[in-house]
């Protein structure tokens, strides 16, 4: 069995297990039956109605589920990314959550409050939430730096934090959306049609310019890793900080760099979540797509590309949960499976030793992830 | 003015336990060495199950049912950050995600979104004598897990500094292989803390369920195993530190919703969400003065291995 497909196993398997288990325990509550239908409803919610389509349905059964799960997977790959980004330099990102909503934020004001050409609005609104996350995840990643404060508990705090100061202070007082046609609403004043992110397949589906950017993201990360020589770097601090520091790197620097890049991509995921389909800071931004993010990138092996595909997955699980609805299944099922996923991909040394045991291959590298 | 004083006292003591106990959890947990973002996963299957128990059988047995549905929580976190050294971190995030979406689900499809049938509370005590004193009768009145999260800190501090169990589980958690020369077990401490900490946090999930509300609702605990966690940081990994810190957070919630409802004028000079941030920011203030000497045990987060002397 090739290296590459022996590291991925222990993820598929933990995946395929996780949907299984998942299967039984509907099975077990309401019936069987059920159990089956609601993953059929959920797989013709993530991929689209093909059956229906090719009934003769219009194309909209296709293209609207194929947006919910482009939009969902795009913001699960930033989140993912975050994780991921600040694992390879050896910190555990716990804080994307709060680093997203700082960046909801930057982009629903700069979205509404600032006015530009169109061409510009949408790239300074990211640029701003970017910032804003960087700037978030900064803290914490200084706290490391200069004063030894574990990040775990740094970016648990800062999350709630950043929850309680946007979402009960911020949002519902100074930057409230002023009262449109007598109604007052909740949230953030709505953002200008300059900086909302171009639909891609017209108004039947929400699928935006977010997705591609998202993929874009993962890309550039996985270069950076791989290519460059800073990206080598942060890997080697992650590694061993104390073997990069002897060779001479700069491991207070790439830490810092890593947590604010980190912190960037929480932030764009905030963005896309506004700009693309929110319009506004809504009054809660509602799921919670940071700590999610932990689970991508942990599925997904830590690695940028990975966590894209664990995205991608789930993302279609995710947009397909709303359907499970119909069958008396709550929509925050996906989670479930997710959470799962991620609780047998912590037992990955119980798989690499069941997998030895079976096909007596070499000693598999035990690259656990480490915090 | 003492009116007042009576009656935040009285609704800090209803509130604190929850958080009291599973603070003290934390820090049996993290003192042994593992790392405990599990509370909130553990409360919330402790107050589900407890409050799922309380249909059929008398509360208190529910309350017990609960801690051990959160010590069953426990243990998979044992079996997969000790048995098979897995990262504690991720396994305890991993069990608040699975608790957080599988609560939810059981919820919905067992009793539907609006939580779970009401049950019968907790007997609440009520001391004689006492109920007439000013601002001290606030002491009378609160069901028997209040009076526990008002002594166990002191018996859990005892226990962790006076006695031999105490000193093993302590220095399992700061230099384990010093434990093994001894020739004890330190998977089998790590082990009892773990379990007992899951205990711990499903008491105080249960406590939620059956003294604090009446039934188990969706957002059940709703963010307080992460204050339990600031908590245990705040008062310095010490059981007495936690249980001051636990009640300085509960008592600074119980002013803040007290000053809602009498005094908006303040609460418009000084918005909520600043203080609901409070507990957070003073912790991270509290980290950043303590910096290097921070008094986390040494070994927090490392697995054990037998070889790795």
């Amino acid at each position: 069995m090739p290296e590459r497909v022996r590291q991925m196993l222990p993820s598929v398997l933990s995946v395929l297990l996780a949907l299984g288990v998942c299967w039984a325990l509907i099975a077990l509550t309401l019936e069987p039956g059920t159990a089956t239908d609601a993953y059929l409803q959920m797989l013709w919610g993530g991929i689209g109605n093909w059956p229906a389509y090719l009934d003769g349905a219009a194309a909209t059964v296709i293209t609207r589920p194929l947006g919910e799960s482009a939009m969902k997977a795009a913001i699960l790959t930033l989140t993912g990314l975050s994780v991921a980004v600040a694992f390879k330099v050896g910190l555990f990102n716990i804080g994307a959550q709060g680093q997203m909503l700082l960046g909801a934020l930057a982009a629903a004001v700069m979205g509404a409050q600032v006015s530009l050409p169109g061409v510009l609005h949408v790239p300074a609104a990211l640029l701003g939430a970017a910032l804003a996350g960087a700037a978030w995840a900064g803290i914490a990643g200084l706290l490391r730096i200069y004063r030894g404060v574990h990040e775990v508990i740094s970016t648990i705090m800062l999350n709630w934090v950043a929850l309680s100061l946007v979402d009960n202070w911020l949002v519902v007082g100074p930057l409230r959306g002023a009262a449109e046609g007598g109604q007052s609403i909740t949230g953030t004043a709505e953002i200008q049609a300059t900086a909302v992110l171009p639909r891609l397949l017209g108004e039947g589906s929400r699928l935006n310019l977010g997705f591609p950017l998202a993929l874009a993201a993962a890309l550039a990360v996985w270069v950076w890793l791989t290519r460059t020589r800073s990206g080598f770097e942060t890997r080697a601090v992650g590694l061993g900080a104390e073997a990069a520091r002897a060779a001479g790197i700069p491991v207070a620097r790439r830490m810092g760099l890593a947590m604010a890049l980190a912190g960037a991509m929480a932030g764009l995921a905030g963005a896309v979540l506004v700009l693309g389909t929110e319009g506004r800071y809504p009054g809660t931004l509602g799921a919670p797509y940071g700590f999610d993010g932990i689970a991508i990138a942990l599925i997904g092996n830590n690695h940028p590309l990975g966590a894209t595909v664990s995205a991608l997955f789930f993302g279609v699980l995710r947009a397909g949960g709303t359907r499970m609805q119909l069958l008396g299944v709550h929509k925050s099922f996906p989670e479930l499976i997710q959470g799962l996923a991620l609780l047998f991909v912590a037992g990955r040394m119980v798989w690499l030793a069941l997998l030895r045991r079976r096909n007596v291959a070499p000693a598999a590298s035990a690259e656990v992830p480490r915090a | 003015m003492l009116d007042v004083l009576h009656s935040l006292l009285f609704s800090t003591l209803d509130a604190a336990p929850a958080l009291i106990f599973a603070a003290l959890g934390a820090v049996l947990s993290e003192r042994a060495g593992v790392i405990a973002v599990g509370m909130e996963g553990m409360m919330r299957v402790g107050a589900f199950c407890a409050a799922v128990a309380a249909l059929t059988m008398p509360t208190p047995l529910a309350v017990v049912m609960g801690m051990l549905a959160g010590a069953a929580l426990a243990g998979v976190h044992g079996f997969l950050s000790i048995r098979w050294r897995s990262d504690q971190v991720v396994s305890g995030i991993a069990l608040n995600l699975v608790a957080l979406a599988g609560g939810t689900f059981l919820l919905e499809s067992l009793y539907g979104p609006n939580g779970t049938p009401p049950i019968q509370q907790l007997t609440r005590w009520h001391i004689p004598g006492l109920g007439s004193v000013p601002v001290l009768g606030a002491l009378s009145g609160h069901s028997a897990p209040t009076y526990l999260a008002l002594l166990l800190p002191f018996a859990f501090q005892g226990l962790l500094t006076r006695t031999p169990l105490g000193l093993r589980l302590r220095a399992v958690g700061d230099k384990p292989q010093a434990v093994a020369t001894l020739g004890l077990s330190v998977p089998g401490l790590r082990w009892g803390a773990v379990l007992g900490s899951g205990l711990l946090a499903g008491l105080g999930g249960a406590v939620l369920s059956t003294a604090v509300l009446d039934r188990f609702e969706q957002h059940t605990p709703a963010g307080l195993g992460f204050m339990a966690l600031a908590a245990m940081v705040f008062g310095r990994w010490t059981p007495v530190g936690a249980f001051l810190a636990a009640a300085f957070f509960a008592f600074g919630n119980a002013l803040r919703i007290g000053l809602v409802s009498s005094a908006p004028g303040l609460v418009e000079l000084i918005p909520q969400g600043v203080l609901l941030a409070l507990p957070y920011l003073l912790t991270l203030v509290v980290l950043t003065l303590q910096g290097q000497r921070s008094s986390a045990p040494a070994a927090l987060g490392t697995p054990y291995e037998q070889e790795s002397r």
